[in-house]
């Protein structure tokens, strides 16, 4: 029951932020100075074909109008036009966004891999040379520019040794197993760069919250019993150190999606950040509009995923 | 060192000891790395003030093209022969102009919504709700749909960047002030009749200072990366040159492949501001709370 209504309330807030994250972009295009029409408009045209191309869009109706519209055509996954190619928005952008998917999900998966072990390390040898190497290496990660990591991976990996393609997300004419092989390769560069940029993130909050739960009494008392200091940092801490590292997720989505937007423009990478990156060279506003409420729902769905699967494992956050 | 003669004065006189500003200060200078933290962003403070007199502005086109580093072009040449030492000069000024603008502007936002909504408990639940939806969304897009509509200028970035920056300050701000606001001094300002403006601008932004202090830092090494960031996807002001700006054009131009100099002279100016900025938010943190701090004296 407990868990029902705090899904319920996650669901509500989901909601919320969705409606929020479209409004602000349906006002934020409508009052801004750029007028969309002049964006599709060439100065070739009169004030007749104008007009017609107002009308077209609908940019002639009142802002209210326009909004009620917007909000009913979305609930229909209707994402308007692209001002440039003509096809529904939708249409450019769900092809896209699997890539994206793909991209983001293996890169967080992989940073989990690798992070959480680094945070045990470091809090187990919290203090020695290991720990300060892991902690320094943290901070240096999270202050790096994505097109950074981006190019110097390019360069190494892509240029320099070859190993790796540097652009694209699959070869042409490959089919079966050689298909996903090609997928896997055209994938480690990008993917690696947006783990060097989120991996220091977990790695120090992990190690926080674990020299926390190692400090708690149900690890002296484990210790006391005789249980050797593996199976106490396995069974005991880790536990409850991976719960607050999981609303770490949440925080990080976002600038995840960010971090992709970016890594997509340098490796060619065909997923919604490099459509935003072509839209914003040919000022193609629905695109860019379309691609954020795509993004900010991902994010949204992924975010609520997150704090059932949290609710799931912690009982207190239930009761709160 | 010091330590005995310390013990001695603050045991002789323990109310007229050093001020708390004065103990940070002296525990700041130990930290070698936070000390060289702070060089290197008066470094880049300094070239961003004195960029004229140090480089030219870059302009027009140079006649070697995609040249490698070397005693005439420091940080080598672009794909249209222009020196990359004075694209980055000039880019410290628009990437630090921007950082401490978008910062500047994106506390004023956080600190007066953290702190309104800690002291005013009826607007605390919808700022907190905004914060949270705010903070869930992926901000880079945003940003990207608003620069684009509202054209590319140094304002535009500044605004766009503070805009979307604020709820970061707003949620630390307010977990710093929530506990301050329930404190007795606080309490006893009320029962003497102290208005809510004299007891928030005497007790409750006196004590949320340091975290605000840290904020400007964190906060404008994250407005640079932003800019950077936008830059690189072509919406920097382009009548300024900027880190983003170089690095975009060594993108496009496809020289990034062949001339490795482009892109990693701004990139390394970039990692350098962001990690000192971190490096100096950290040891300012160090040096403030007695347990992590190597002076003797608590």
């Amino acid at each position: 029951m407990a868990l029902l209504r705090f899904t319920s309330l996650r669901v509500l807030r989901c909601l919320l932020t969705l409606w929020f994250a479209v409004s602000v972009t349906f006002f934020v295009v409508r009052l801004l100075p750029g007028d969309p029409a002049l964006a599709i408009a060439s100065p070739t045209m009169d004030e007749a074909q104008r007009q017609q191309i107002l009308a077209d869009f609908g940019l002639d109706r009142p802002l209210a109008v326009q909004y009620v519209t917007y909000l009913g055509e979305l609930l229909q996954g209707n994402l308007g036009v692209s001002f440039r190619q003509s096809v529904p928005v939708s249409e450019v952008l769900l092809e896209r966004l699997p890539w994206t998917l793909i991209l983001t999900g293996s890169a967080l998966l992989l940073t989990l891999v690798i992070g959480l072990p680094l945070g045990v390390l470091a809090a187990t040898h919290r203090g020695g040379a290991l720990d300060r190497v892991i902690q320094v290496g943290g901070v240096v990660g999270q202050s790096l520019f994505v097109p950074t990591v981006g190019i110097a991976l390019l360069y190494t990996f892509g240029l320099w040794l070859g190993w790796f393609p540097i652009g694209g997300a699959i070869d042409d004419d490959v089919y079966g197993l050689e298909a996903y092989a090609s997928i896997a390769r055209h994938l480690v560069l990008p993917c690696l760069s947006l783990v060097v940029l989120q991996i220091g993130a977990y790695v120090l909050t992990l190690r926080t919250n674990l020299i926390d739960a190692l400090g708690e009494e149900y690890c002296t008392v484990a210790r006391a019993k005789g249980a050797p200091e593996r199976r106490v940092v396995w069974k005991h801490a880790l536990r409850n150190a991976l719960l607050p590292t999981t609303t770490l997720v949440g925080l990080q989505l976002g600038l995840l999606v960010g971090g992709a937007v970016l890594t997509e423009t340098i490796f060619a990478y065909p997923g919604v950040g490099r459509a935003i990156y072509e839209s914003v060279g040919q000022l193609d506003f629905p695109v860019l509009q379309g691609a954020f409420v795509l993004l900010a729902a991902a994010v949204v769905v992924a975010n609520l995923l997150t704090d059932i699967a949290y609710g799931l494992l912690d009982p207190r956050v239930r009761a709160a | 060192m010091s330590g005995l003669s310390e013990e001695l004065t603050t045991a002789v006189e323990p109310v007229a000891g050093p001020t708390p500003a004065a103990r940070t200060w002296r525990a700041f200078r130990r930290n070698p790395l936070g000390l060289v933290a702070v060089g290197l962003l008066a470094l880049l403070l300094v070239v961003a003030l004195a960029a004229p007199l140090i480089a030219d502005y870059p302009r027009g086109y140079g006649e070697d093209v995609l040249a490698g580093p070397s005693a005439a072009h420091w940080f080598g040449t672009d794909h249209l022969g222009r020196d990359i030492f004075a694209q980055v000069v000039w880019g410290t000024r628009t990437s630090m102009m921007v950082g401490l603008g978008a910062s500047a502007l994106a506390i004023v936002l956080g600190v007066a919504v953290g702190v309104g909504g800690a002291y005013f408990k009826r607007v605390d639940g919808v700022l907190g709700l905004l914060v949270d939806v705010m903070l869930s969304l992926p901000v880079l897009p945003l940003m990207i749909l608003v620069a684009a509509l509202a054209g590319p200028s140094v304002t535009t970035l500044v605004v766009v960047i503070a805009v979307f920056s604020w709820p970061e300050v707003a949620r630390v701000v307010r977990s710093q002030a929530l506990p301050i606001v329930g404190l007795s001094y606080v309490d006893a300002a009320h029962v003497m009749g102290a208005p809510n403006r004299w007891v928030l601008l005497r007790h409750v932004l006196p004590a949320v200072s340091p975290v605000i202090a840290v904020s400007v830092v964190v906060t404008a090494s994250r407005a640079v990366l932003s800019e950077a960031g936008l830059a690189f996807l072509g919406l920097g002001d382009p009548s300024s040159w900027s880190w983003g700006t170089i690095l975009y054009n060594a993108q496009r131009s496809g020289s990034l492949s062949s001339s490795w100099w482009t892109a990693f002279f701004p990139s390394l100016a970039i990692l350098l501001l962001v990690v000192a900025a971190t490096l100096v938010a950290l040891a300012y943190n160090d040096a403030r709370n007695p347990r992590t701090r190597q002076d003797g004296a608590r």
